[in-house]
């Protein structure tokens, strides 16, 4: 698992789909009074609209952005809050991946909040349950129960432009509104198989790696696993060695560098609890670390030669054969697509039991795949390992802004907003994850917290004068994209690779093209002139 | 021919494509292979079988250097196609028990030093030269070998394969020809002086000098099995009219090249080449197996099996 989203397969269809999702199973939460009656009154009546008190803030989604939106806002003195999450647990990305070997690819002490740091990460680079437990150590700390309802899926988010509400409506039909509504429920959230020839075919097991089936004994099986990415890569090294035989199906290399994962010693976490500002001084080391990347990902530079030699230097050493290296070696220049990081990956494919395939897949039959070379390979179980489903649109569900207009088919072309967060006509409403708001080289919640931070002084400035709308000029939005769109054709993810960074038009509304610290710059800057107000 | 419109031949070959699967190899006809057939067969059938699977590692080589996406893609599918084509080769010696248990028929001594130059040096060839090298190959394969193979053998399972092989090849040839146009187009005579100065890089001519002993044996070994050699100079007439249909096609200087050397190469009586590659042909006869290195490992996975 990365630190920021990944996704491979496009298809603004199944992005209409509603999505289902297997949740792990997790404590107890509390719920309000008012949802133990809701829930009640939809046993008995499912159709019934249930109409909820407006809050100060609705947000959508209890992972990482939404907890820590919810904790901010707490330490600005906004309290009423109410979060709408669609499963039965908090968590989100680290809550749905827990397939074998999930990890983040940055270090754990980097990818924390600032605000709320762990003494205790095991490793350098902890796993997903490492990350999940300090996930629900957030919700206990800063006693966020309270706000979060599980079980709502949102499917639509409307503005009222007469009282100035956000509302959104639930599967089952309720309605929650609030002053200012914030867009929290993850840039990729929704995982399903992909759009494969013959995948309905197939009649062995099915398992997405973002909704591992922890039931299925994976011993004395043949198996195979599609995608080579973030996911992959690690699901692969831990797959292989309960497997009888692993079958590899890769349609394009990675560049794969060495991970420097290590165990914490107890006497470091012990100097981190005792001197906090230790910790804080090896989280400032570990960003600064990562800034000097963007040299070498997000720019063609000396260092990205550098790079590709060390990405090189790692297959060389870890892979004997020249055929094979061949086959792993990337066509493309380092950071165009995501930098994937592992040890044990290489290794891994070497094993006796496990076997390459870089053939074209050219469909999936009832037995297994058949690829291009004419052979039908047979498996008793397919992980798909394909990342997730991305609508060209980029929302979840249907936005409806002033006027009525509509996100989706606005952002039809490739998602545009200001400063990632705010879009103009959809006033008090902010995004997490946003477009062009992806890092490709350090920790997505350096990026988070200062989106955090942007939208609390936005929402103190709704709140505490009473502002009706508080949305962006469209001017203002223009320019800033012409903006980025001209720094992002200077980089390398724009350097002609196929990637999910890109739509099928070759737009980028992913990702940020600059430091981590450019973006930080830009959202400490709450700039009113740029904002349309209109008082309550 | 016109130049084709590449994206659609892409799309194309994505929804013609078939498995081993497809075919019933048991199904009865084996026997019309006649027992004086079956020795020159066996032969020819291994040359035939070991020259798609290098012109699959050719293929390998051209996506590393596709100019374009859709070229790459194309070109993945071929190296692809030929293994298959390789792989169903197999399955044909298979069915007429050509194969010994599950081993590999042994290539012959020419087609190990043309897999190791494959290995080692094909990737850094420019594109325009396996590009039009290539293409002159599939001709000979398809105009010659392969026709003449249907016309001797009657077994109903071969004709089913070589069906769905040809239309494969038919492809390859559409793209190759157009790609040969395509590196002739508005090439002003520097360029194309440029185009030739691979001719200087000691590892094509390395890579010239395990191929034509190569070309020479298998010639005589298809000449022996009974191929009237007129078949083999109306391949090479075919590749020289419709590589040479266009002026663009004919500004290609690599077409030229490879054309001339086509047509003299069939022809025996030009004693000024064929003398000295013969006596390459004898001397790299001489060369010690173990001399070799072990083969590579991409050779490794033909397989005759339809399922894995």
């Amino acid at each position: 698992m990365t630190d920021t989203p990944r996704k491979t397969a496009r298809s603004s269809a199944a992005a209409k789909k509603p999505a289902t999702r297997k949740v792990a199973t997790g404590k107890a939460t509390a719920r309000t009074a008012a949802d133990r009656k809701t829930v009640s009154a939809r046993r008995d009546a499912p159709a019934a609209i249930v109409t909820h008190k407006p809050a100060a803030v609705l947000i959508v989604g209890a992972g990482f952005a939404g907890l820590g939106m919810a904790i901010r806002l707490q330490q600005a003195g906004v309290t009423d809050i109410i979060i709408l999450e669609r499963g039965t647990d908090v968590g989100g990305t680290w809550r749905d991946n827990q397939y074998p070997g999930a990890a983040c690819d940055i270090p754990s002490n980097l990818y924390s909040y600032s605000f709320a740091q762990n003494p205790n990460w095991s490793r350098s680079f902890s796993g997903s349950r490492e990350i999940l437990g300090y996930i629900h150590h957030l919700v206990k700390e800063f006693g966020l129960e309270r706000y979060i309802r599980f079980g709502k899926n949102v499917q639509e988010l409307k503005f009222d432009e007469k009282k100035g509400l956000w509302s959104a409506t639930t599967a089952e039909g309720e309605v929650f509104s609030g002053r200012a509504a914030v867009m929290a429920q993850g840039p990729l959230s929704n995982a399903s198989f992909p759009d494969m020839p013959g995948i309905n075919e197939y009649k062995g097991h099915k398992i997405h790696s973002a909704r591992w089936d922890h039931s299925y004994d994976f011993r004395g099986k043949k198996v195979a696993v599609i995608g080579t990415g973030a996911s992959a890569i690690q699901i692969i090294p831990e797959l292989v060695k309960e497997v009888e035989h692993l079958t590899v199906f890769q349609r394009t290399p990675g560049w794969v560098m060495p991970r420097p994962d290590f165990e914490t010693p107890e006497w470091n976490k012990e100097i981190f609890r005792k001197l906090p500002f230790t910790q804080s001084a090896l989280r400032q080391a570990l960003y600064l670390a990562h800034e000097s990347m963007a040299l070498a990902v997000i720019w063609s530079s000396p260092l990205t030669r550098v790079a590709e030699r060390v990405g090189r230097w790692h297959l060389h050493n870890q892979v004997k054969d020249r055929w094979m290296r061949r086959q792993l070696t990337p066509n493309y220049r380092i950071g165009c697509k995501r930098v994937l990081i592992s040890n044990d990956y290489y290794p891994a494919l070497q094993k006796p039991n496990c076997k390459l395939i870089t053939w074209p897949i050219y469909t999936l039959c009832e037995n297994g795949i058949r690829t291009v070379e004419g052979i039908e390979h047979q498996f008793d179980c397919i992980v798909f390992a394909t990342g997730f489903e991305v609508s060209k649109a980029g929302t979840p569900f249907p936005v409806t802004g002033v006027g009525g207009r509509q996100l989706n088919d606005e952002w039809s072309r490739g998602a545009q907003a200001y400063k990632s967060i705010n879009v103009a006509g959809y006033p008090n409403l902010f995004m997490t994850f946003g477009p062009n708001s992806g890092p490709g080289h350090n920790s997505a919640l350096v990026y988070m917290e200062s989106q955090l931070d942007y939208a609390v002084r936005g929402i103190q400035k709704i709140l505490g004068e009473n502002l009706k709308m508080l949305d962006v000029k469209p001017h203002v939005q223009k320019q800033y994209n012409e903006g980025i769109q001209k720094r992002l054709a200077k980089t390398n993810w724009n350097s002609g690779c196929m990637s999910w960074y890109l739509t099928e038009d070759g737009f980028n509304a992913t990702m940020y093209p600059g430091f981590a610290t450019q973006y930080a710059n830009q959202m400490k800057e709450f700039r009113e002139k740029d904002y349309l107000v209109v008082p309550g | 021919m016109a130049m084709i419109d590449l994206d659609k031949m892409l799309e194309k070959v994505k929804a013609t494509q078939w498995a081993l699967a497809d075919i019933d190899w048991d199904a009865p006809g084996a026997e019309l292979v006649t027992k004086e057939q079956w020795p020159q067969l066996k032969d020819f059938m291994v040359d035939l079988m070991w020259i798609e699977h290098v012109g699959a590692r050719g293929f390998a080589a051209m996506a590393k250097k596709a100019p374009t996406e859709t070229l790459r893609q194309l070109y993945s599918y071929f190296h692809a196609e030929e293994q298959r084509h390789a792989n169903a080769e197999m399955a044909l010696m298979k069915r007429w028990g050509m194969l010994e248990g599950d081993e590999l028929p042994e290539p012959n001594i020419n087609i190990r030093l043309v897999i190791e130059w494959l290995d080692r040096y094909a990737d850094g060839m420019p594109y325009y030269v396996l590009g039009t090298v290539i293409p002159m190959l599939e001709v000979a394969l398809d105009g010659a070998l392969c026709t003449f193979l249907l016309e001797s053998v009657n077994d109903p399972v071969c004709h089913q394969a070589f069906e769905k092989i040809n239309d494969d090849e038919s492809r390859h040839l559409g793209v190759g020809f157009t790609v040969m146009e395509m590196q002739g187009h508005n090439k002003t005579s520097i360029q194309m002086v440029k185009m030739m100065a691979p001719m200087l890089d000691p590892r094509l001519l390395l890579g010239i000098a395990s191929y034509l002993p190569l070309l020479n044996k298998m010639r005589d070994n298809v000449v022996k099995m009974g191929l009237p050699e007129e078949k083999l100079y109306a391949a090479m007439n075919k590749f020289k009219r419709i590589g040479g249909r266009t002026a663009e096609g004919r500004r290609n200087p690599w077409y030229q090249f490879i054309q001339h050397h086509g047509s003299i190469m069939v022809k025996r009586s030009n004693r000024f080449y064929h003398i000295p590659v013969d006596a390459a042909v004898k001397v790299t006869g001489l060369i010690p197996r173990r001399m070799l290195p072990a083969v590579p490992s991409w050779v490794k996975e033909l397989t005759w099996q339809p399922t894995a």
